[in-house]
């Protein structure tokens, strides 16, 4: 393994922080998929299952932390400078931590998929529906949530890489998810609205806080979009890294 | 024999010129004090040998290579910045074993420098329990660990105390009795007194001095009014130029 993944692995394995941030996916999905439940959602409808699987998709917006951390962090406690001592060609650290964040995103997303399946079915069962886990939608909806979960960890590298203060990255990018999108797509208008990041991740994840699910791209669309988008973050990671005074 | 050698270098922040033309050589073997005042470019200069910083103009070699195109850059110069940059929830010896990670360093020499420096019986605790004193030493730990040839330590006597200070005068001067070049940047006059072989001193981003200690003349009152009368000077030259 090259000496900058082994290092990211052994800075993630030596603290706490981004595995407790992490933990909260899993949580939040079970807590999403309880309430959709218990606010009265009819388990015997079609797109329920769906909707409630989609919740792993939500928990992405911790993969979008963790991935901030990457990079924001390491400014933030002054670690950066031993690391771009280490390899001071920079551009195997943004590379290490590309590949390690978005792994372990990844990770996160499948762990969050579990525990949606799980508490599904368990809801489900308790209130007599029929849990569908062959059903197409199940695995698009879970396979979408994965991807969206690994993009968001490759976004996340960016933005911490090009707004290194910690607070200001994490600030910008909930503020982009609450407010700045809706308010950009209203400007905009729905027809480009849907390729704006948020919109395109629901698109791939399947859930849904912009916009109806009709208005979105397909699947696919929203996440060659997404794809995109993780590439252009990740570029910017590279370029604005590389020359940049570290004082 | 690895020196370090700086040439020309200049740095420009804006309209502000935080090192001017700076060249000099620290050589192996000996201990080479970069004395001035706070502000005065020690910093900028380390930063840019270290490929941190990108010079405006000139170049800083290491053995006649620049940092950034050492093989192993970890096993061939090990630095001290400041003492806080680690993440306090990191327990001490695991920020060596980050560091020995990146730099391909055997394992085993992360419980050797953590032994150098006396901080084996607290390599359990994490940073944040840390005093400035045992920061400091860590760092120095880290500068250590892949045994290099160079030394490039920023301030490495602040937050230790009388007794760090004097362990700290017998580290440098085993490592360049070592044959190693150590490069320190102080304005603790005292202990250059009774450490350095050469000193370089600088103000206002310009060196003003360098050579040998002795021709400055023994002792720390002697070192003391030549610092004071160069940098004075400069800083006087400076403001009639404005």
């Amino acid at each position: 393994m090259p000496a900058a993944i082994r290092s990211e692995f052994r800075k993630l394995a030596t603290v706490r922080a981004p595995w407790l941030l992490l933990a909260a996916g899993p949580l939040v999905v079970l807590a999403g998929v309880t309430g959709l439940v218990q606010s009265g959602a009819n388990v015997h409808a079609r797109g329920t299952q769906d909707t409630a699987l989609a919740h792993v998709g939500l928990a992405a917006v911790f993969t979008l932390l963790f991935g901030i951390l990457a990079v924001a962090g390491e400014y933030r406690h002054g670690t950066i400078t031993d690391t771009f001592l280490s390899f001071p060609g920079r551009r195997s650290v943004v590379a290490a931590k590309l590949a390690v964040y978005g792994l372990i995103g990844g990770l996160a997303g499948v762990a969050s998929s579990l525990v949606a399946v799980a508490a599904t079915a368990a809801w489900w069962a308790a209130k007599g529906g029929s849990f569908q886990l062959s059903s197409a939608g199940t695995w698009r909806t879970l396979g979408g949530g994965v991807a969206v979960s690994v993009a968001f960890a490759l976004i996340g590298v960016g933005v911490g890489a090009l707004i290194r203060n910690l607070v200001a990255a994490v600030a910008a990018t909930l503020a982009w998810i609450a407010l700045v999108e809706g308010i950009a797509g209203q400007l905009i208008g729905s027809r480009l609205a849907r390729w704006l990041p948020l919109a395109a991740s629901e698109s791939v994840d399947r859930a849904t806080l912009t916009a109806p699910a009709t208005r979105l791209l397909p699947q696919w669309g929203g996440g060659l979009v997404l794809l995109g988008y993780a590439a252009a973050f990740a570029a910017a990671a590279v370029l604005t890294t590389l020359n940049r005074d570290v004082t | 024999m690895t020196q370090v050698d700086v040439r020309g270098l200049t740095k420009e922040f804006g309209r502000m010129t935080a090192v001017r033309d700076m060249s000099f050589t620290a050589p192996a073997g000996k201990v080479t004090a970069f004395l001035g005042p706070n502000g005065s470019g020690k910093t900028t200069t380390l930063r840019m040998v270290l490929g941190l910083v990108r010079p405006t103009a000139g170049q800083a070699l290491i053995g006649g290579v620049p940092y950034a195109r050492l093989g192993q850059p970890r096993r061939q110069v090990g630095a001290l910045l400041e003492a806080t940059s680690f993440h306090p929830g990191r327990r001490a010896r695991d920020h060596l074993r980050v560091l020995a990670a990146a730099g391909d360093i055997p394992g085993r020499r992360v419980d050797e420098v953590l032994d150098q420096v006396d901080l084996t019986g607290h390599a359990e605790r994490r940073v944040r329990e840390f005093s400035l004193g045992m920061r400091q030493r860590l760092g120095i730990a880290a500068a250590l660990l892949g045994d290099p040839a160079v030394l490039l330590l920023d301030e490495p006597a602040n937050g230790l105390d009388p007794a760090g200070h004097t362990w700290l005068r017998g580290l440098l001067r085993g490592l360049a009795a070592g044959g190693r070049t150590v490069l320190v940047a102080t304005h603790l006059l005292g202990e250059v007194a009774q450490t350095a072989d050469h000193v370089l001193i600088v103000s206002t981003g310009q060196l003003r001095f360098a050579g040998p200690l002795r021709e400055i003349g023994a002792g720390n009152q002697a070192l003391e009014s030549a610092f004071l009368n160069l940098t004075e000077e400069a800083s006087y030259a400076g403001r009639d130029s404005q």
